[in-house]
């Protein structure tokens, strides 16, 4: 046969089909990228017309993640063949990712999230240590004090 | 007793390598462990990018606003249209690699070839657009933002029109009134478009994490580029024919279909929501 399958006559990891079989897998593939096509596109539109239709915040988060994770399985399952390998090279894949993800978006995204946002970080992700309380000040100026002085004060 | 020891022999030998793990070849489970990796880093990333949007929902740019352009089309308003085009290119040049990976089962050298080739080049488009989409992010809108004090000032867009209303400032989420917006604009100067420092579309914790995640994806992008360019030329050599199998070509293309699979998430958390 060749090189490799004289060294190694009895390594199973390699698929292989023949052109009948080739056939309907191409088909297959196409039809997913029919369908990832289709769905980005009104992705796209929902996208663009969600302030003139009025949807909701919450829906559309839930839309948008959704169809995003529809894409992902379709990818993961179809393109990179996950479907087609053992039962236990999918868990090996799938459990770890799972258990860290859950942790990340469960735990640190939506707990502390949660948490900083009710809390208003002084200064997180801000150019100068000062700025949540400079716009805490502003908000002030904002029910009657005199702005352009207030402005003038942060200057030091 | 009879036969113990070809026994053992037997048993031990699958873990000399005689045996792959899991009955999946070595190459294609440590490519999928080295992607379960990157997978988790990407989502820490955009899990971070999550929090502080969270954080701060009230000054945090309308990607709308931001990402509007498209090549030859100066000034005209047209969100999600270059973007929905990269995420078609990168969804096409996945199609080629499953493509070549298909025909690389069926040992057909011309069909990997060809397919190969095609996925070069989606990359290489992709790689471009993103190019083209930090430029006009750099470069920044005409209209540009107040810089004052160390920091950003918007100018009130309104979201149906797209007119900028350069009389009025917005300020860490909160709008200013004409008086206070007059002072910031006689003392501030100018400022045009975004690096990691300012913003001018508003928090810069925004382009900080636009530059990283996409810069990041890019990067991960122009990689698979190249060695999808190195099995390319194997293939072309005749490498894979003389070992009898594209396994190659599937590895490499786990690869290319992860750095999609993270462009849909990318487009989802920085695009559409």
């Amino acid at each position: 046969m060749s090189e490799f399958h004289d060294v190694y006559p009895d390594y199973e990891g390699l698929a292989h089909h023949d052109e009948a079989t080739g056939k309907k897998v191409r088909r297959k593939l196409w039809n997913v990228f029919w369908l990832l096509l289709a769905v980005t596109i009104i992705e796209v539109i929902v996208g663009l017309y969600a302030k003139d239709w009025g949807l909701g915040k919450t829906f559309l988060k839930l839309f948008f993640i959704g169809f995003t994770l529809l894409k992902a399985g379709y990818i993961v399952m179809v393109f990179m063949h996950l479907k087609d390998e053992n039962k236990w090279t999918k868990w090996v894949i799938l459990i770890p990712y799972g258990v860290f993800i859950g942790y990340l978006i469960l735990m640190m995204t939506i707990g502390e999230g949660n948490y900083t946002s009710g809390h208003r970080l002084n200064g997180l992700g801000t150019t100068d240590g000062q700025t949540g309380t400079t716009g805490m000040q502003h908000t002030e100026a904002d029910h009657g004090h005199e702005h352009g002085e207030g402005e003038g004060e942060h200057q030091h | 007793m009879a036969g113990s020891t070809a026994e053992l022999d037997a048993k031990y030998a699958s873990w000399d390598g005689a045996m792959s793990p899991m009955r999946t070849s070595y190459g294609k489970l440590f490519m999928w462990f080295f992607l379960v990796s990157d997978a988790l880093t990407f989502s820490g990333f955009l899990c971070a990018y999550g929090f502080f949007r969270h954080n701060f929902e009230g000054e945090w740019p309308d990607p709308q606003a931001v990402f509007h352009h498209f090549p030859f089309l100066h000034g005209v308003h047209l969100p999600l249209m270059y973007v929905g085009l990269m995420t078609f290119i990168l969804i096409m040049s996945s199609v080629t690699m499953v493509l070549a990976v298909e025909a690389g089962h069926r040992n057909y050298r011309k069909g990997v070839l060809i397919w190969m080739f095609l996925t070069i080049i989606g990359g290489f488009m992709f790689v471009g657009s993103q190019a083209w989409e930090w430029y006009n992010f750099i470069k920044g809108s005409d209209n540009g933002a107040i810089l004052y004090n160390k920091e950003i000032y918007t100018y009130d867009v309104n979201h149906e029109t797209h007119e900028t209303n350069k009389t009025v400032l917005w300020y860490h989420g909160t709008k200013l009134t004409t008086e206070q917006s007059a002072a910031v604009i006689s003392k501030g100067e100018p400022f045009y478009g975004a690096n990691l420092q300012y913003n001018e579309y508003g928090h810069s914790a925004f382009a900080d994490f636009f530059f990283f995640i996409t810069g990041f994806h890019g990067f991960h992008v122009f990689s698979g580029v190249i060695i999808n360019l190195c099995i390319f030329l194997m293939a072309l050599n005749g490498y894979m024919k003389r070992v009898g199998h594209y396994e190659m070509v599937e590895k490499v293309g786990l690869y290319w279909h992860f750095v999609d699979l993270v462009w849909v998430f990318v487009f989802t958390f920085f695009y559409l929501l």
